[in-house]
């Protein structure tokens, strides 16, 4: 409740912002402080009443604001002759009356005018519903994900500490740093390790796998792991020296996996091969950092990967959480200080290695936050363009009522009473658009969370809906638009000069020309800022869709699964078990090749470890890289068709025993060494034993994501120095994923206990790669086309506004000879002077856009001409129909019927 | 500058009279003023910080009221600021009070108004 309360009054300061400054220096203060009584008092009496007393301070600021502006705008308030004449009950109304009254009359009036041309209320509500709506749908996305605090303890003090190498950081980092830094630092409260990783899991029915992780104790000390039943690790059980096998399962997975079976805790499950003791289960909505949700936690001395705890072997993420009143940059220079130790200790390992440290906020919320801001940017847009429209509506109908406001002027309504009517009558109609609005949004959220859910950090979908926040958001943006867009009019309309108007029959047209021409232009240019930000991002998703990946993502299949390392234990056993798998599938009906690879690309696995390329002298070493490194069998090459440069593939000759050989690629053979052959010089790589003789090299592959700059990439022989995960890439004849049966039987016909996942076809993975960039795009193209309809919609109505006002001079000039055609270019040259200031100014705030744009950009500049040429073409091209309808009706105007209208 | 005539002012709007009529009985703040007009119209006149402030500027500008800042002894919150009715203001009332008590004569003259029940 006291949240609420706050939060209400926060709105109430924000809204106290808006008076014109003398008032609010001199008064803001004590109108806060009575909000703030007035919000006490009613708590006590629930909910309903609060939200009662906000609906009266809305009222409130949206009654007196504009009475206080045309105060302000007439000089101020100390003459005094001036406050008498104010002071004065207004003659004409009828007295005694008071301030609710008066309100209950202007919103009794207001729904009755407005029910009075049900077609302009019709239209307005809907053009604010829509971009209410839009704008409401948007906020409940960027509320769950940005605005919400992380679902962790005290989640300000998480951070994630990454690797650095060279250029290249968010790398992993070696277990044994981790448990140098852990006891050396003096910046953190704590640290953990977590590697996920999927496990097997057998001994049951079918072989299943599952996600684990790879933890310390400390970790989910660190995050802030509660056991729900049983207990968690102790730091001696996930010390790598004194592990015991002991497992905590996730809720779900007791839930979903093991039917909530209370009697869990205390079997043995059998994971990796390896029988283990399951001793808590996690408490339900547990949250690991990064989004990450496992099944089972078993400790980090399980970690099947050979060498994977040593000091050269960087594929550990360290979770920590800093000390209270510990900034990021003391934690940053504390490691770095460490670092400099270890890498004197171990220059073989850590030399030119570094680490960075990040806020876990960052890092969770890193890659979407601009793309949400992005989205959320456009569809302020949207909603500004309709608040134009919807001003430039109330304007035309301001001229037209200018008879109507004229008797109640002569009858004694003063100039501020004119205005607040006008301005109550915009905020019904903005709290009508602003329900529709709420409504559309509803409708909007679920197909958003299925647009944008799976590619959002938020671990469970449903909580993108409306909740409070957004509700508020909902009804500042309405009380917000409703100012916008009846603040003009309202402050136009009331400085008529109203006797002129009663004097004349035509009433008073082409009074705010000026004015709603401004607002058609500013319509246009923003719709053209939002265009070019739509065209530029087409232009980088059709750049991004025709990267060439460095393999040919066609008929495809891939596939994963992971050996149990207790099964096999040795690399004759597992290499003996690949080996044979691989010639299962060839000898498939429909394939045409097939491999084995640790990684496949866009899959989302994939190492980096250091490597050093050996000089030619002996040991004379040079500065490490990062280098991508994959295990492969022969035929992969030729499986996803990338090119062999120089010398060969790996063979079947190599194998242990045989020189150890690496295929690098032509990235890295020219940074290495240039304008030399690559072929037979020597590197360094990791934690592997004795230097790697390169004997070929191939095509730059994508592997992470297709936007990369080219990675630094080198294939070892899968037979010298197997590993227990591997995916498998096959080439097939027709669609790749009718093979995935038939793929799956070949692999458990080597062994019948060998969970396989992930069956997909590889043109699958190239789509995910560019899905978020497409989601963006199709979002604020959306919005563009919404908000071209708009402003469209706007220039016709003025034109056509514009061109009802002139029928009698079209009438005269007709008469006097003009043709139809010289009419309309009379009228298309109007829209036409419109139409240019506003490309003008609508280029410049392109260019900014564009600017905002660059980080989402792909393969296209922020100021690319072509992009601005095409949209400028298509902005004019609609603004000119627009225009070209008005003109036409007026050029076909009966000459004596048009006279005849006076 | 001349003396300003209290006549000028009347009639009074009915958020002045009412802040008047408040403060006619002693000094307050904003929010009192608001919760005294409240309580003696039973509800019935309701004012937003603005609307009173609005009007406040308006009286003070006038010299219908003036302004000090004290400490009240019981809250000892310095940001208050009590409001109180002048010589000027007061007269302006009494005007008022009478201009409205002839209206209220000439209605019962008329019969528009049943007669005060004898006590």
């Amino acid at each position: 409740m006291s949240r609420g309360d706050s939060l209400a009054l926060r709105c109430y300061r924000a809204g106290v912002a808006l008076y014109p400054r003398d008032f609010r220096r001199r008064f803001g203060d004590e109108l806060v402080e009575f909000a703030r009584a007035r919000l006490d008092a009613a708590r006590s009496r629930g909910r309903v009443a609060v939200a009662g007393r906000c609906a009266q301070l809305a009222l409130d600021l949206a009654r007196t604001l504009p009475a206080q502006w045309l105060a302000a705008a007439h000089g101020g308030l100390p003459a005094a002759r001036f406050a008498a004449e104010r002071l004065q009950a207004p003659p004409s109304s009828a007295y005694p009356r008071h301030n609710m009254d008066i309100l209950a009359n202007d919103l009794r009036f207001a729904l009755r005018s407005l029910a009075r041309r049900p077609a302009f209320t019709v239209v307005a509500a809907i053009t604010l519903a829509l971009g209410i709506g839009a704008n409401t749908a948007i906020f409940s996305v960027v509320n769950a994900v940005l605005i919400r605090p992380l679902p962790f303890d005290d989640p300000g003090r998480l951070t994630m500490i990454w690797g650095t190498q060279g250029t290249q950081s968010n790398l992993g980092v070696s277990y044994a740093d981790y448990v140098d830094w852990r006891q050396l630092n003096h910046t953190f409260a704590d640290m953990g390790v977590l590697r996920a990783q999927s496990v097997n899991i057998t001994g049951r029915d079918t072989p299943d796998r599952l996600i684990g992780a790879f933890v310390t104790a400390s970790l989910l000390h660190t995050v802030g792991v509660n056991v729900a039943r049983g207990r968690s690790f102790t730091d001696a059980e996930t010390d790598v020296a004194t592990t015991a096998p002991v497992a905590v399962v996730s809720d779900e997975a007791w839930r979903t996996r093991f039917g909530s079976d209370s009697s869990l805790v205390g079997r043995t499950l059998t994971i990796n091969g390896t029988p283990v003791t399951v001793i808590g289960i996690m408490a339900p909505n547990t949250h690991l950092p990064l989004g990450f949700s496992v099944d089972v936690m078993v400790p980090i001395g399980y970690y099947p990967n050979a060498h994977g705890l040593d000091r050269g072997n960087r594929g550990v993420w360290v979770v920590g959480r800093l000390a209270r009143g510990v900034t990021l940059d003391a934690a940053r220079r504390d490691l770095a200080t460490i670092e400099k130790r270890l890498a004197a200790m171990y220059p073989s390992t850590n030399a030119g290695t570094g680490t960075d440290v990040h806020s876990l906020a960052d890092d969770t919320l890193g890659p979407v936050r601009p793309r949400l801001l992005l989205i959320l940017g456009a569809v302020g847009l949207v909603l500004l363009i309709a608040c134009a429209n919807v001003a430039n509506l109330q304007l035309a109908r301001g001229a037209m009522r200018s008879r109507e406001l004229s008797v109640r002027a002569a009858l004694g309504a003063g100039r501020g009473r004119i205005a607040q009517q006008l301005l109550t009558e915009s905020l019904v109609l903005a709290v009508v658009g602003g329900t529709a609005g709420i409504l559309l949004a509803m409708a909007l959220v679920p197909a958003l969370t299925a647009l944008l859910g799976p590619q959002l950090p938020v671990d469970d979908p449903s909580s993108i809906h409306l909740d409070a926040r957004v509700l508020l958001f909902a009804l500042a943006a309405s009380i917000g638009s409703g100012l916008l867009f009846g603040l003009v009019p309202a402050w136009k309309t009331s400085r008529t000069d109203y006797s002129a108007a009663l004097r004349t029959r035509v009433g008073g047209g082409l009074r705010h020309a000026a004015t709603r021409s401004t607002l058609v232009v500013a319509q246009l240019a923003l719709s053209l800022a939002l265009l070019a930000s739509a065209g530029l991002l087409v232009r980088s998703l059709v750049a991004l869709v025709h990267v060439d990946p460095g393999f040919d993502g066609s008929h495809l299949l891939t596939a994963q699964f992971r050996l149990a390392p207790s099964k096999y234990d040795t690399p004759a056993k597992i290499w003996s078990m690949f080996d044979r798998t691989i010639a299962e599938i060839r000898s498939l009906p429909g394939v045409e090749s097939a491999a084995l690879v640790r990684a496949s690309p866009l899959s989302g696995n994939g190492e980096t470890y250091p490597a050093t390329v050996l000089g030619g002298s002996a040991g004379n070493r040079t500065d490490s890289v990062a280098l991508q490194l994959n295990g492969v069998t022969t035929g992969y090459f030729a499986t996803m068709h990338i090119p062999i440069v120089a010398g060969r593939d790996v063979a079947t000759t190599d194998r242990i025993g045989t020189q150890p050989v690496i295929v690098v690629n032509r990235s890295f053979a020219e940074h290495s060494w240039p304008n030399e052959s690559a072929i037979g010089k020597q590197i360094h790589v990791g934690s592997i034993d004795g230097p790697l003789t390169v004997v070929g090299v191939v095509g730059d592959a994508r592997h992470f994501t297709l936007n990369e700059q080219p990675l630094l990439q080198g294939y070892i022989p899968y037979a010298q120095l197997p590993q227990v995960f591997t995916s498998v890439v096959v080439r097939t004849r027709g669609d790749p994923l009718t093979y995935t049966k038939s793929v799956r039987d070949a692999i458990w016909r080597v062994d019948r206990d060998q969970p396989v996942w992930r069956f997909r076809s590889m043109e699958q993975d190239l789509d995910a790669a560019v899905r978020s960039s497409k989601t963006t795009m199709v979002l604020v193209l959306l919005f563009a086309a919404v908000a071209l309809a708009v402003a469209a919609a706007g220039v016709y109505g003025v034109m056509s506004y514009t061109m009802s006002q002139r029928t009698q001079e079209v009438g005269i000039r007709m008469a006097l000879g003009a043709n139809a055609r010289q009419v309309a270019r009379m009228v298309l040259g109007e829209g036409a002077r419109l139409i240019g200031i506003a490309v003008v100014v609508g280029l410049g705030a392109s260019a900014g856009a564009a600017r905002l744009l660059q980080s989402q950009l792909y393969g296209v500049g922020a100021n690319d001409i072509v992009t601005f040429v095409l949209v400028t073409v298509v902005l004019t091209g609609i603004a000119v129909l627009a225009c070209y309808l008005p003109a036409r009706r007026a050029s076909r105007v009966d000459p004596m019927v048009a006279l005849r209208s006076e | 500058m001349p003396r300003p005539d209290p006549r000028d002012f009347l009639p009074l709007s009915p958020v002045v009279l009412h802040v008047l009529l408040a403060l006619a009985a002693g000094e307050r703040h904003g929010y009192a003023i608001a919760r005294e007009v409240e309580e003696t119209t039973g509800g019935q006149v309701r004012m937003g910080p603005g609307t009173l402030y609005g009007s406040i500027q308006r009286m003070l500008a006038a010299g219908l009221i003036d302004a000090a800042r004290r400490r009240h002894a019981e809250s000892d919150d310095e940001r208050r600021r009590y409001y109180r009715i002048t010589p000027l203001g007061r007269r302006a009332l009494e005007l008022e009070v009478e201009r409205l008590a002839r209206v209220v004569r000439q209605a019962r003259a008329s019969h528009l108004l049943p007669d005060p029940e004898p006590t």
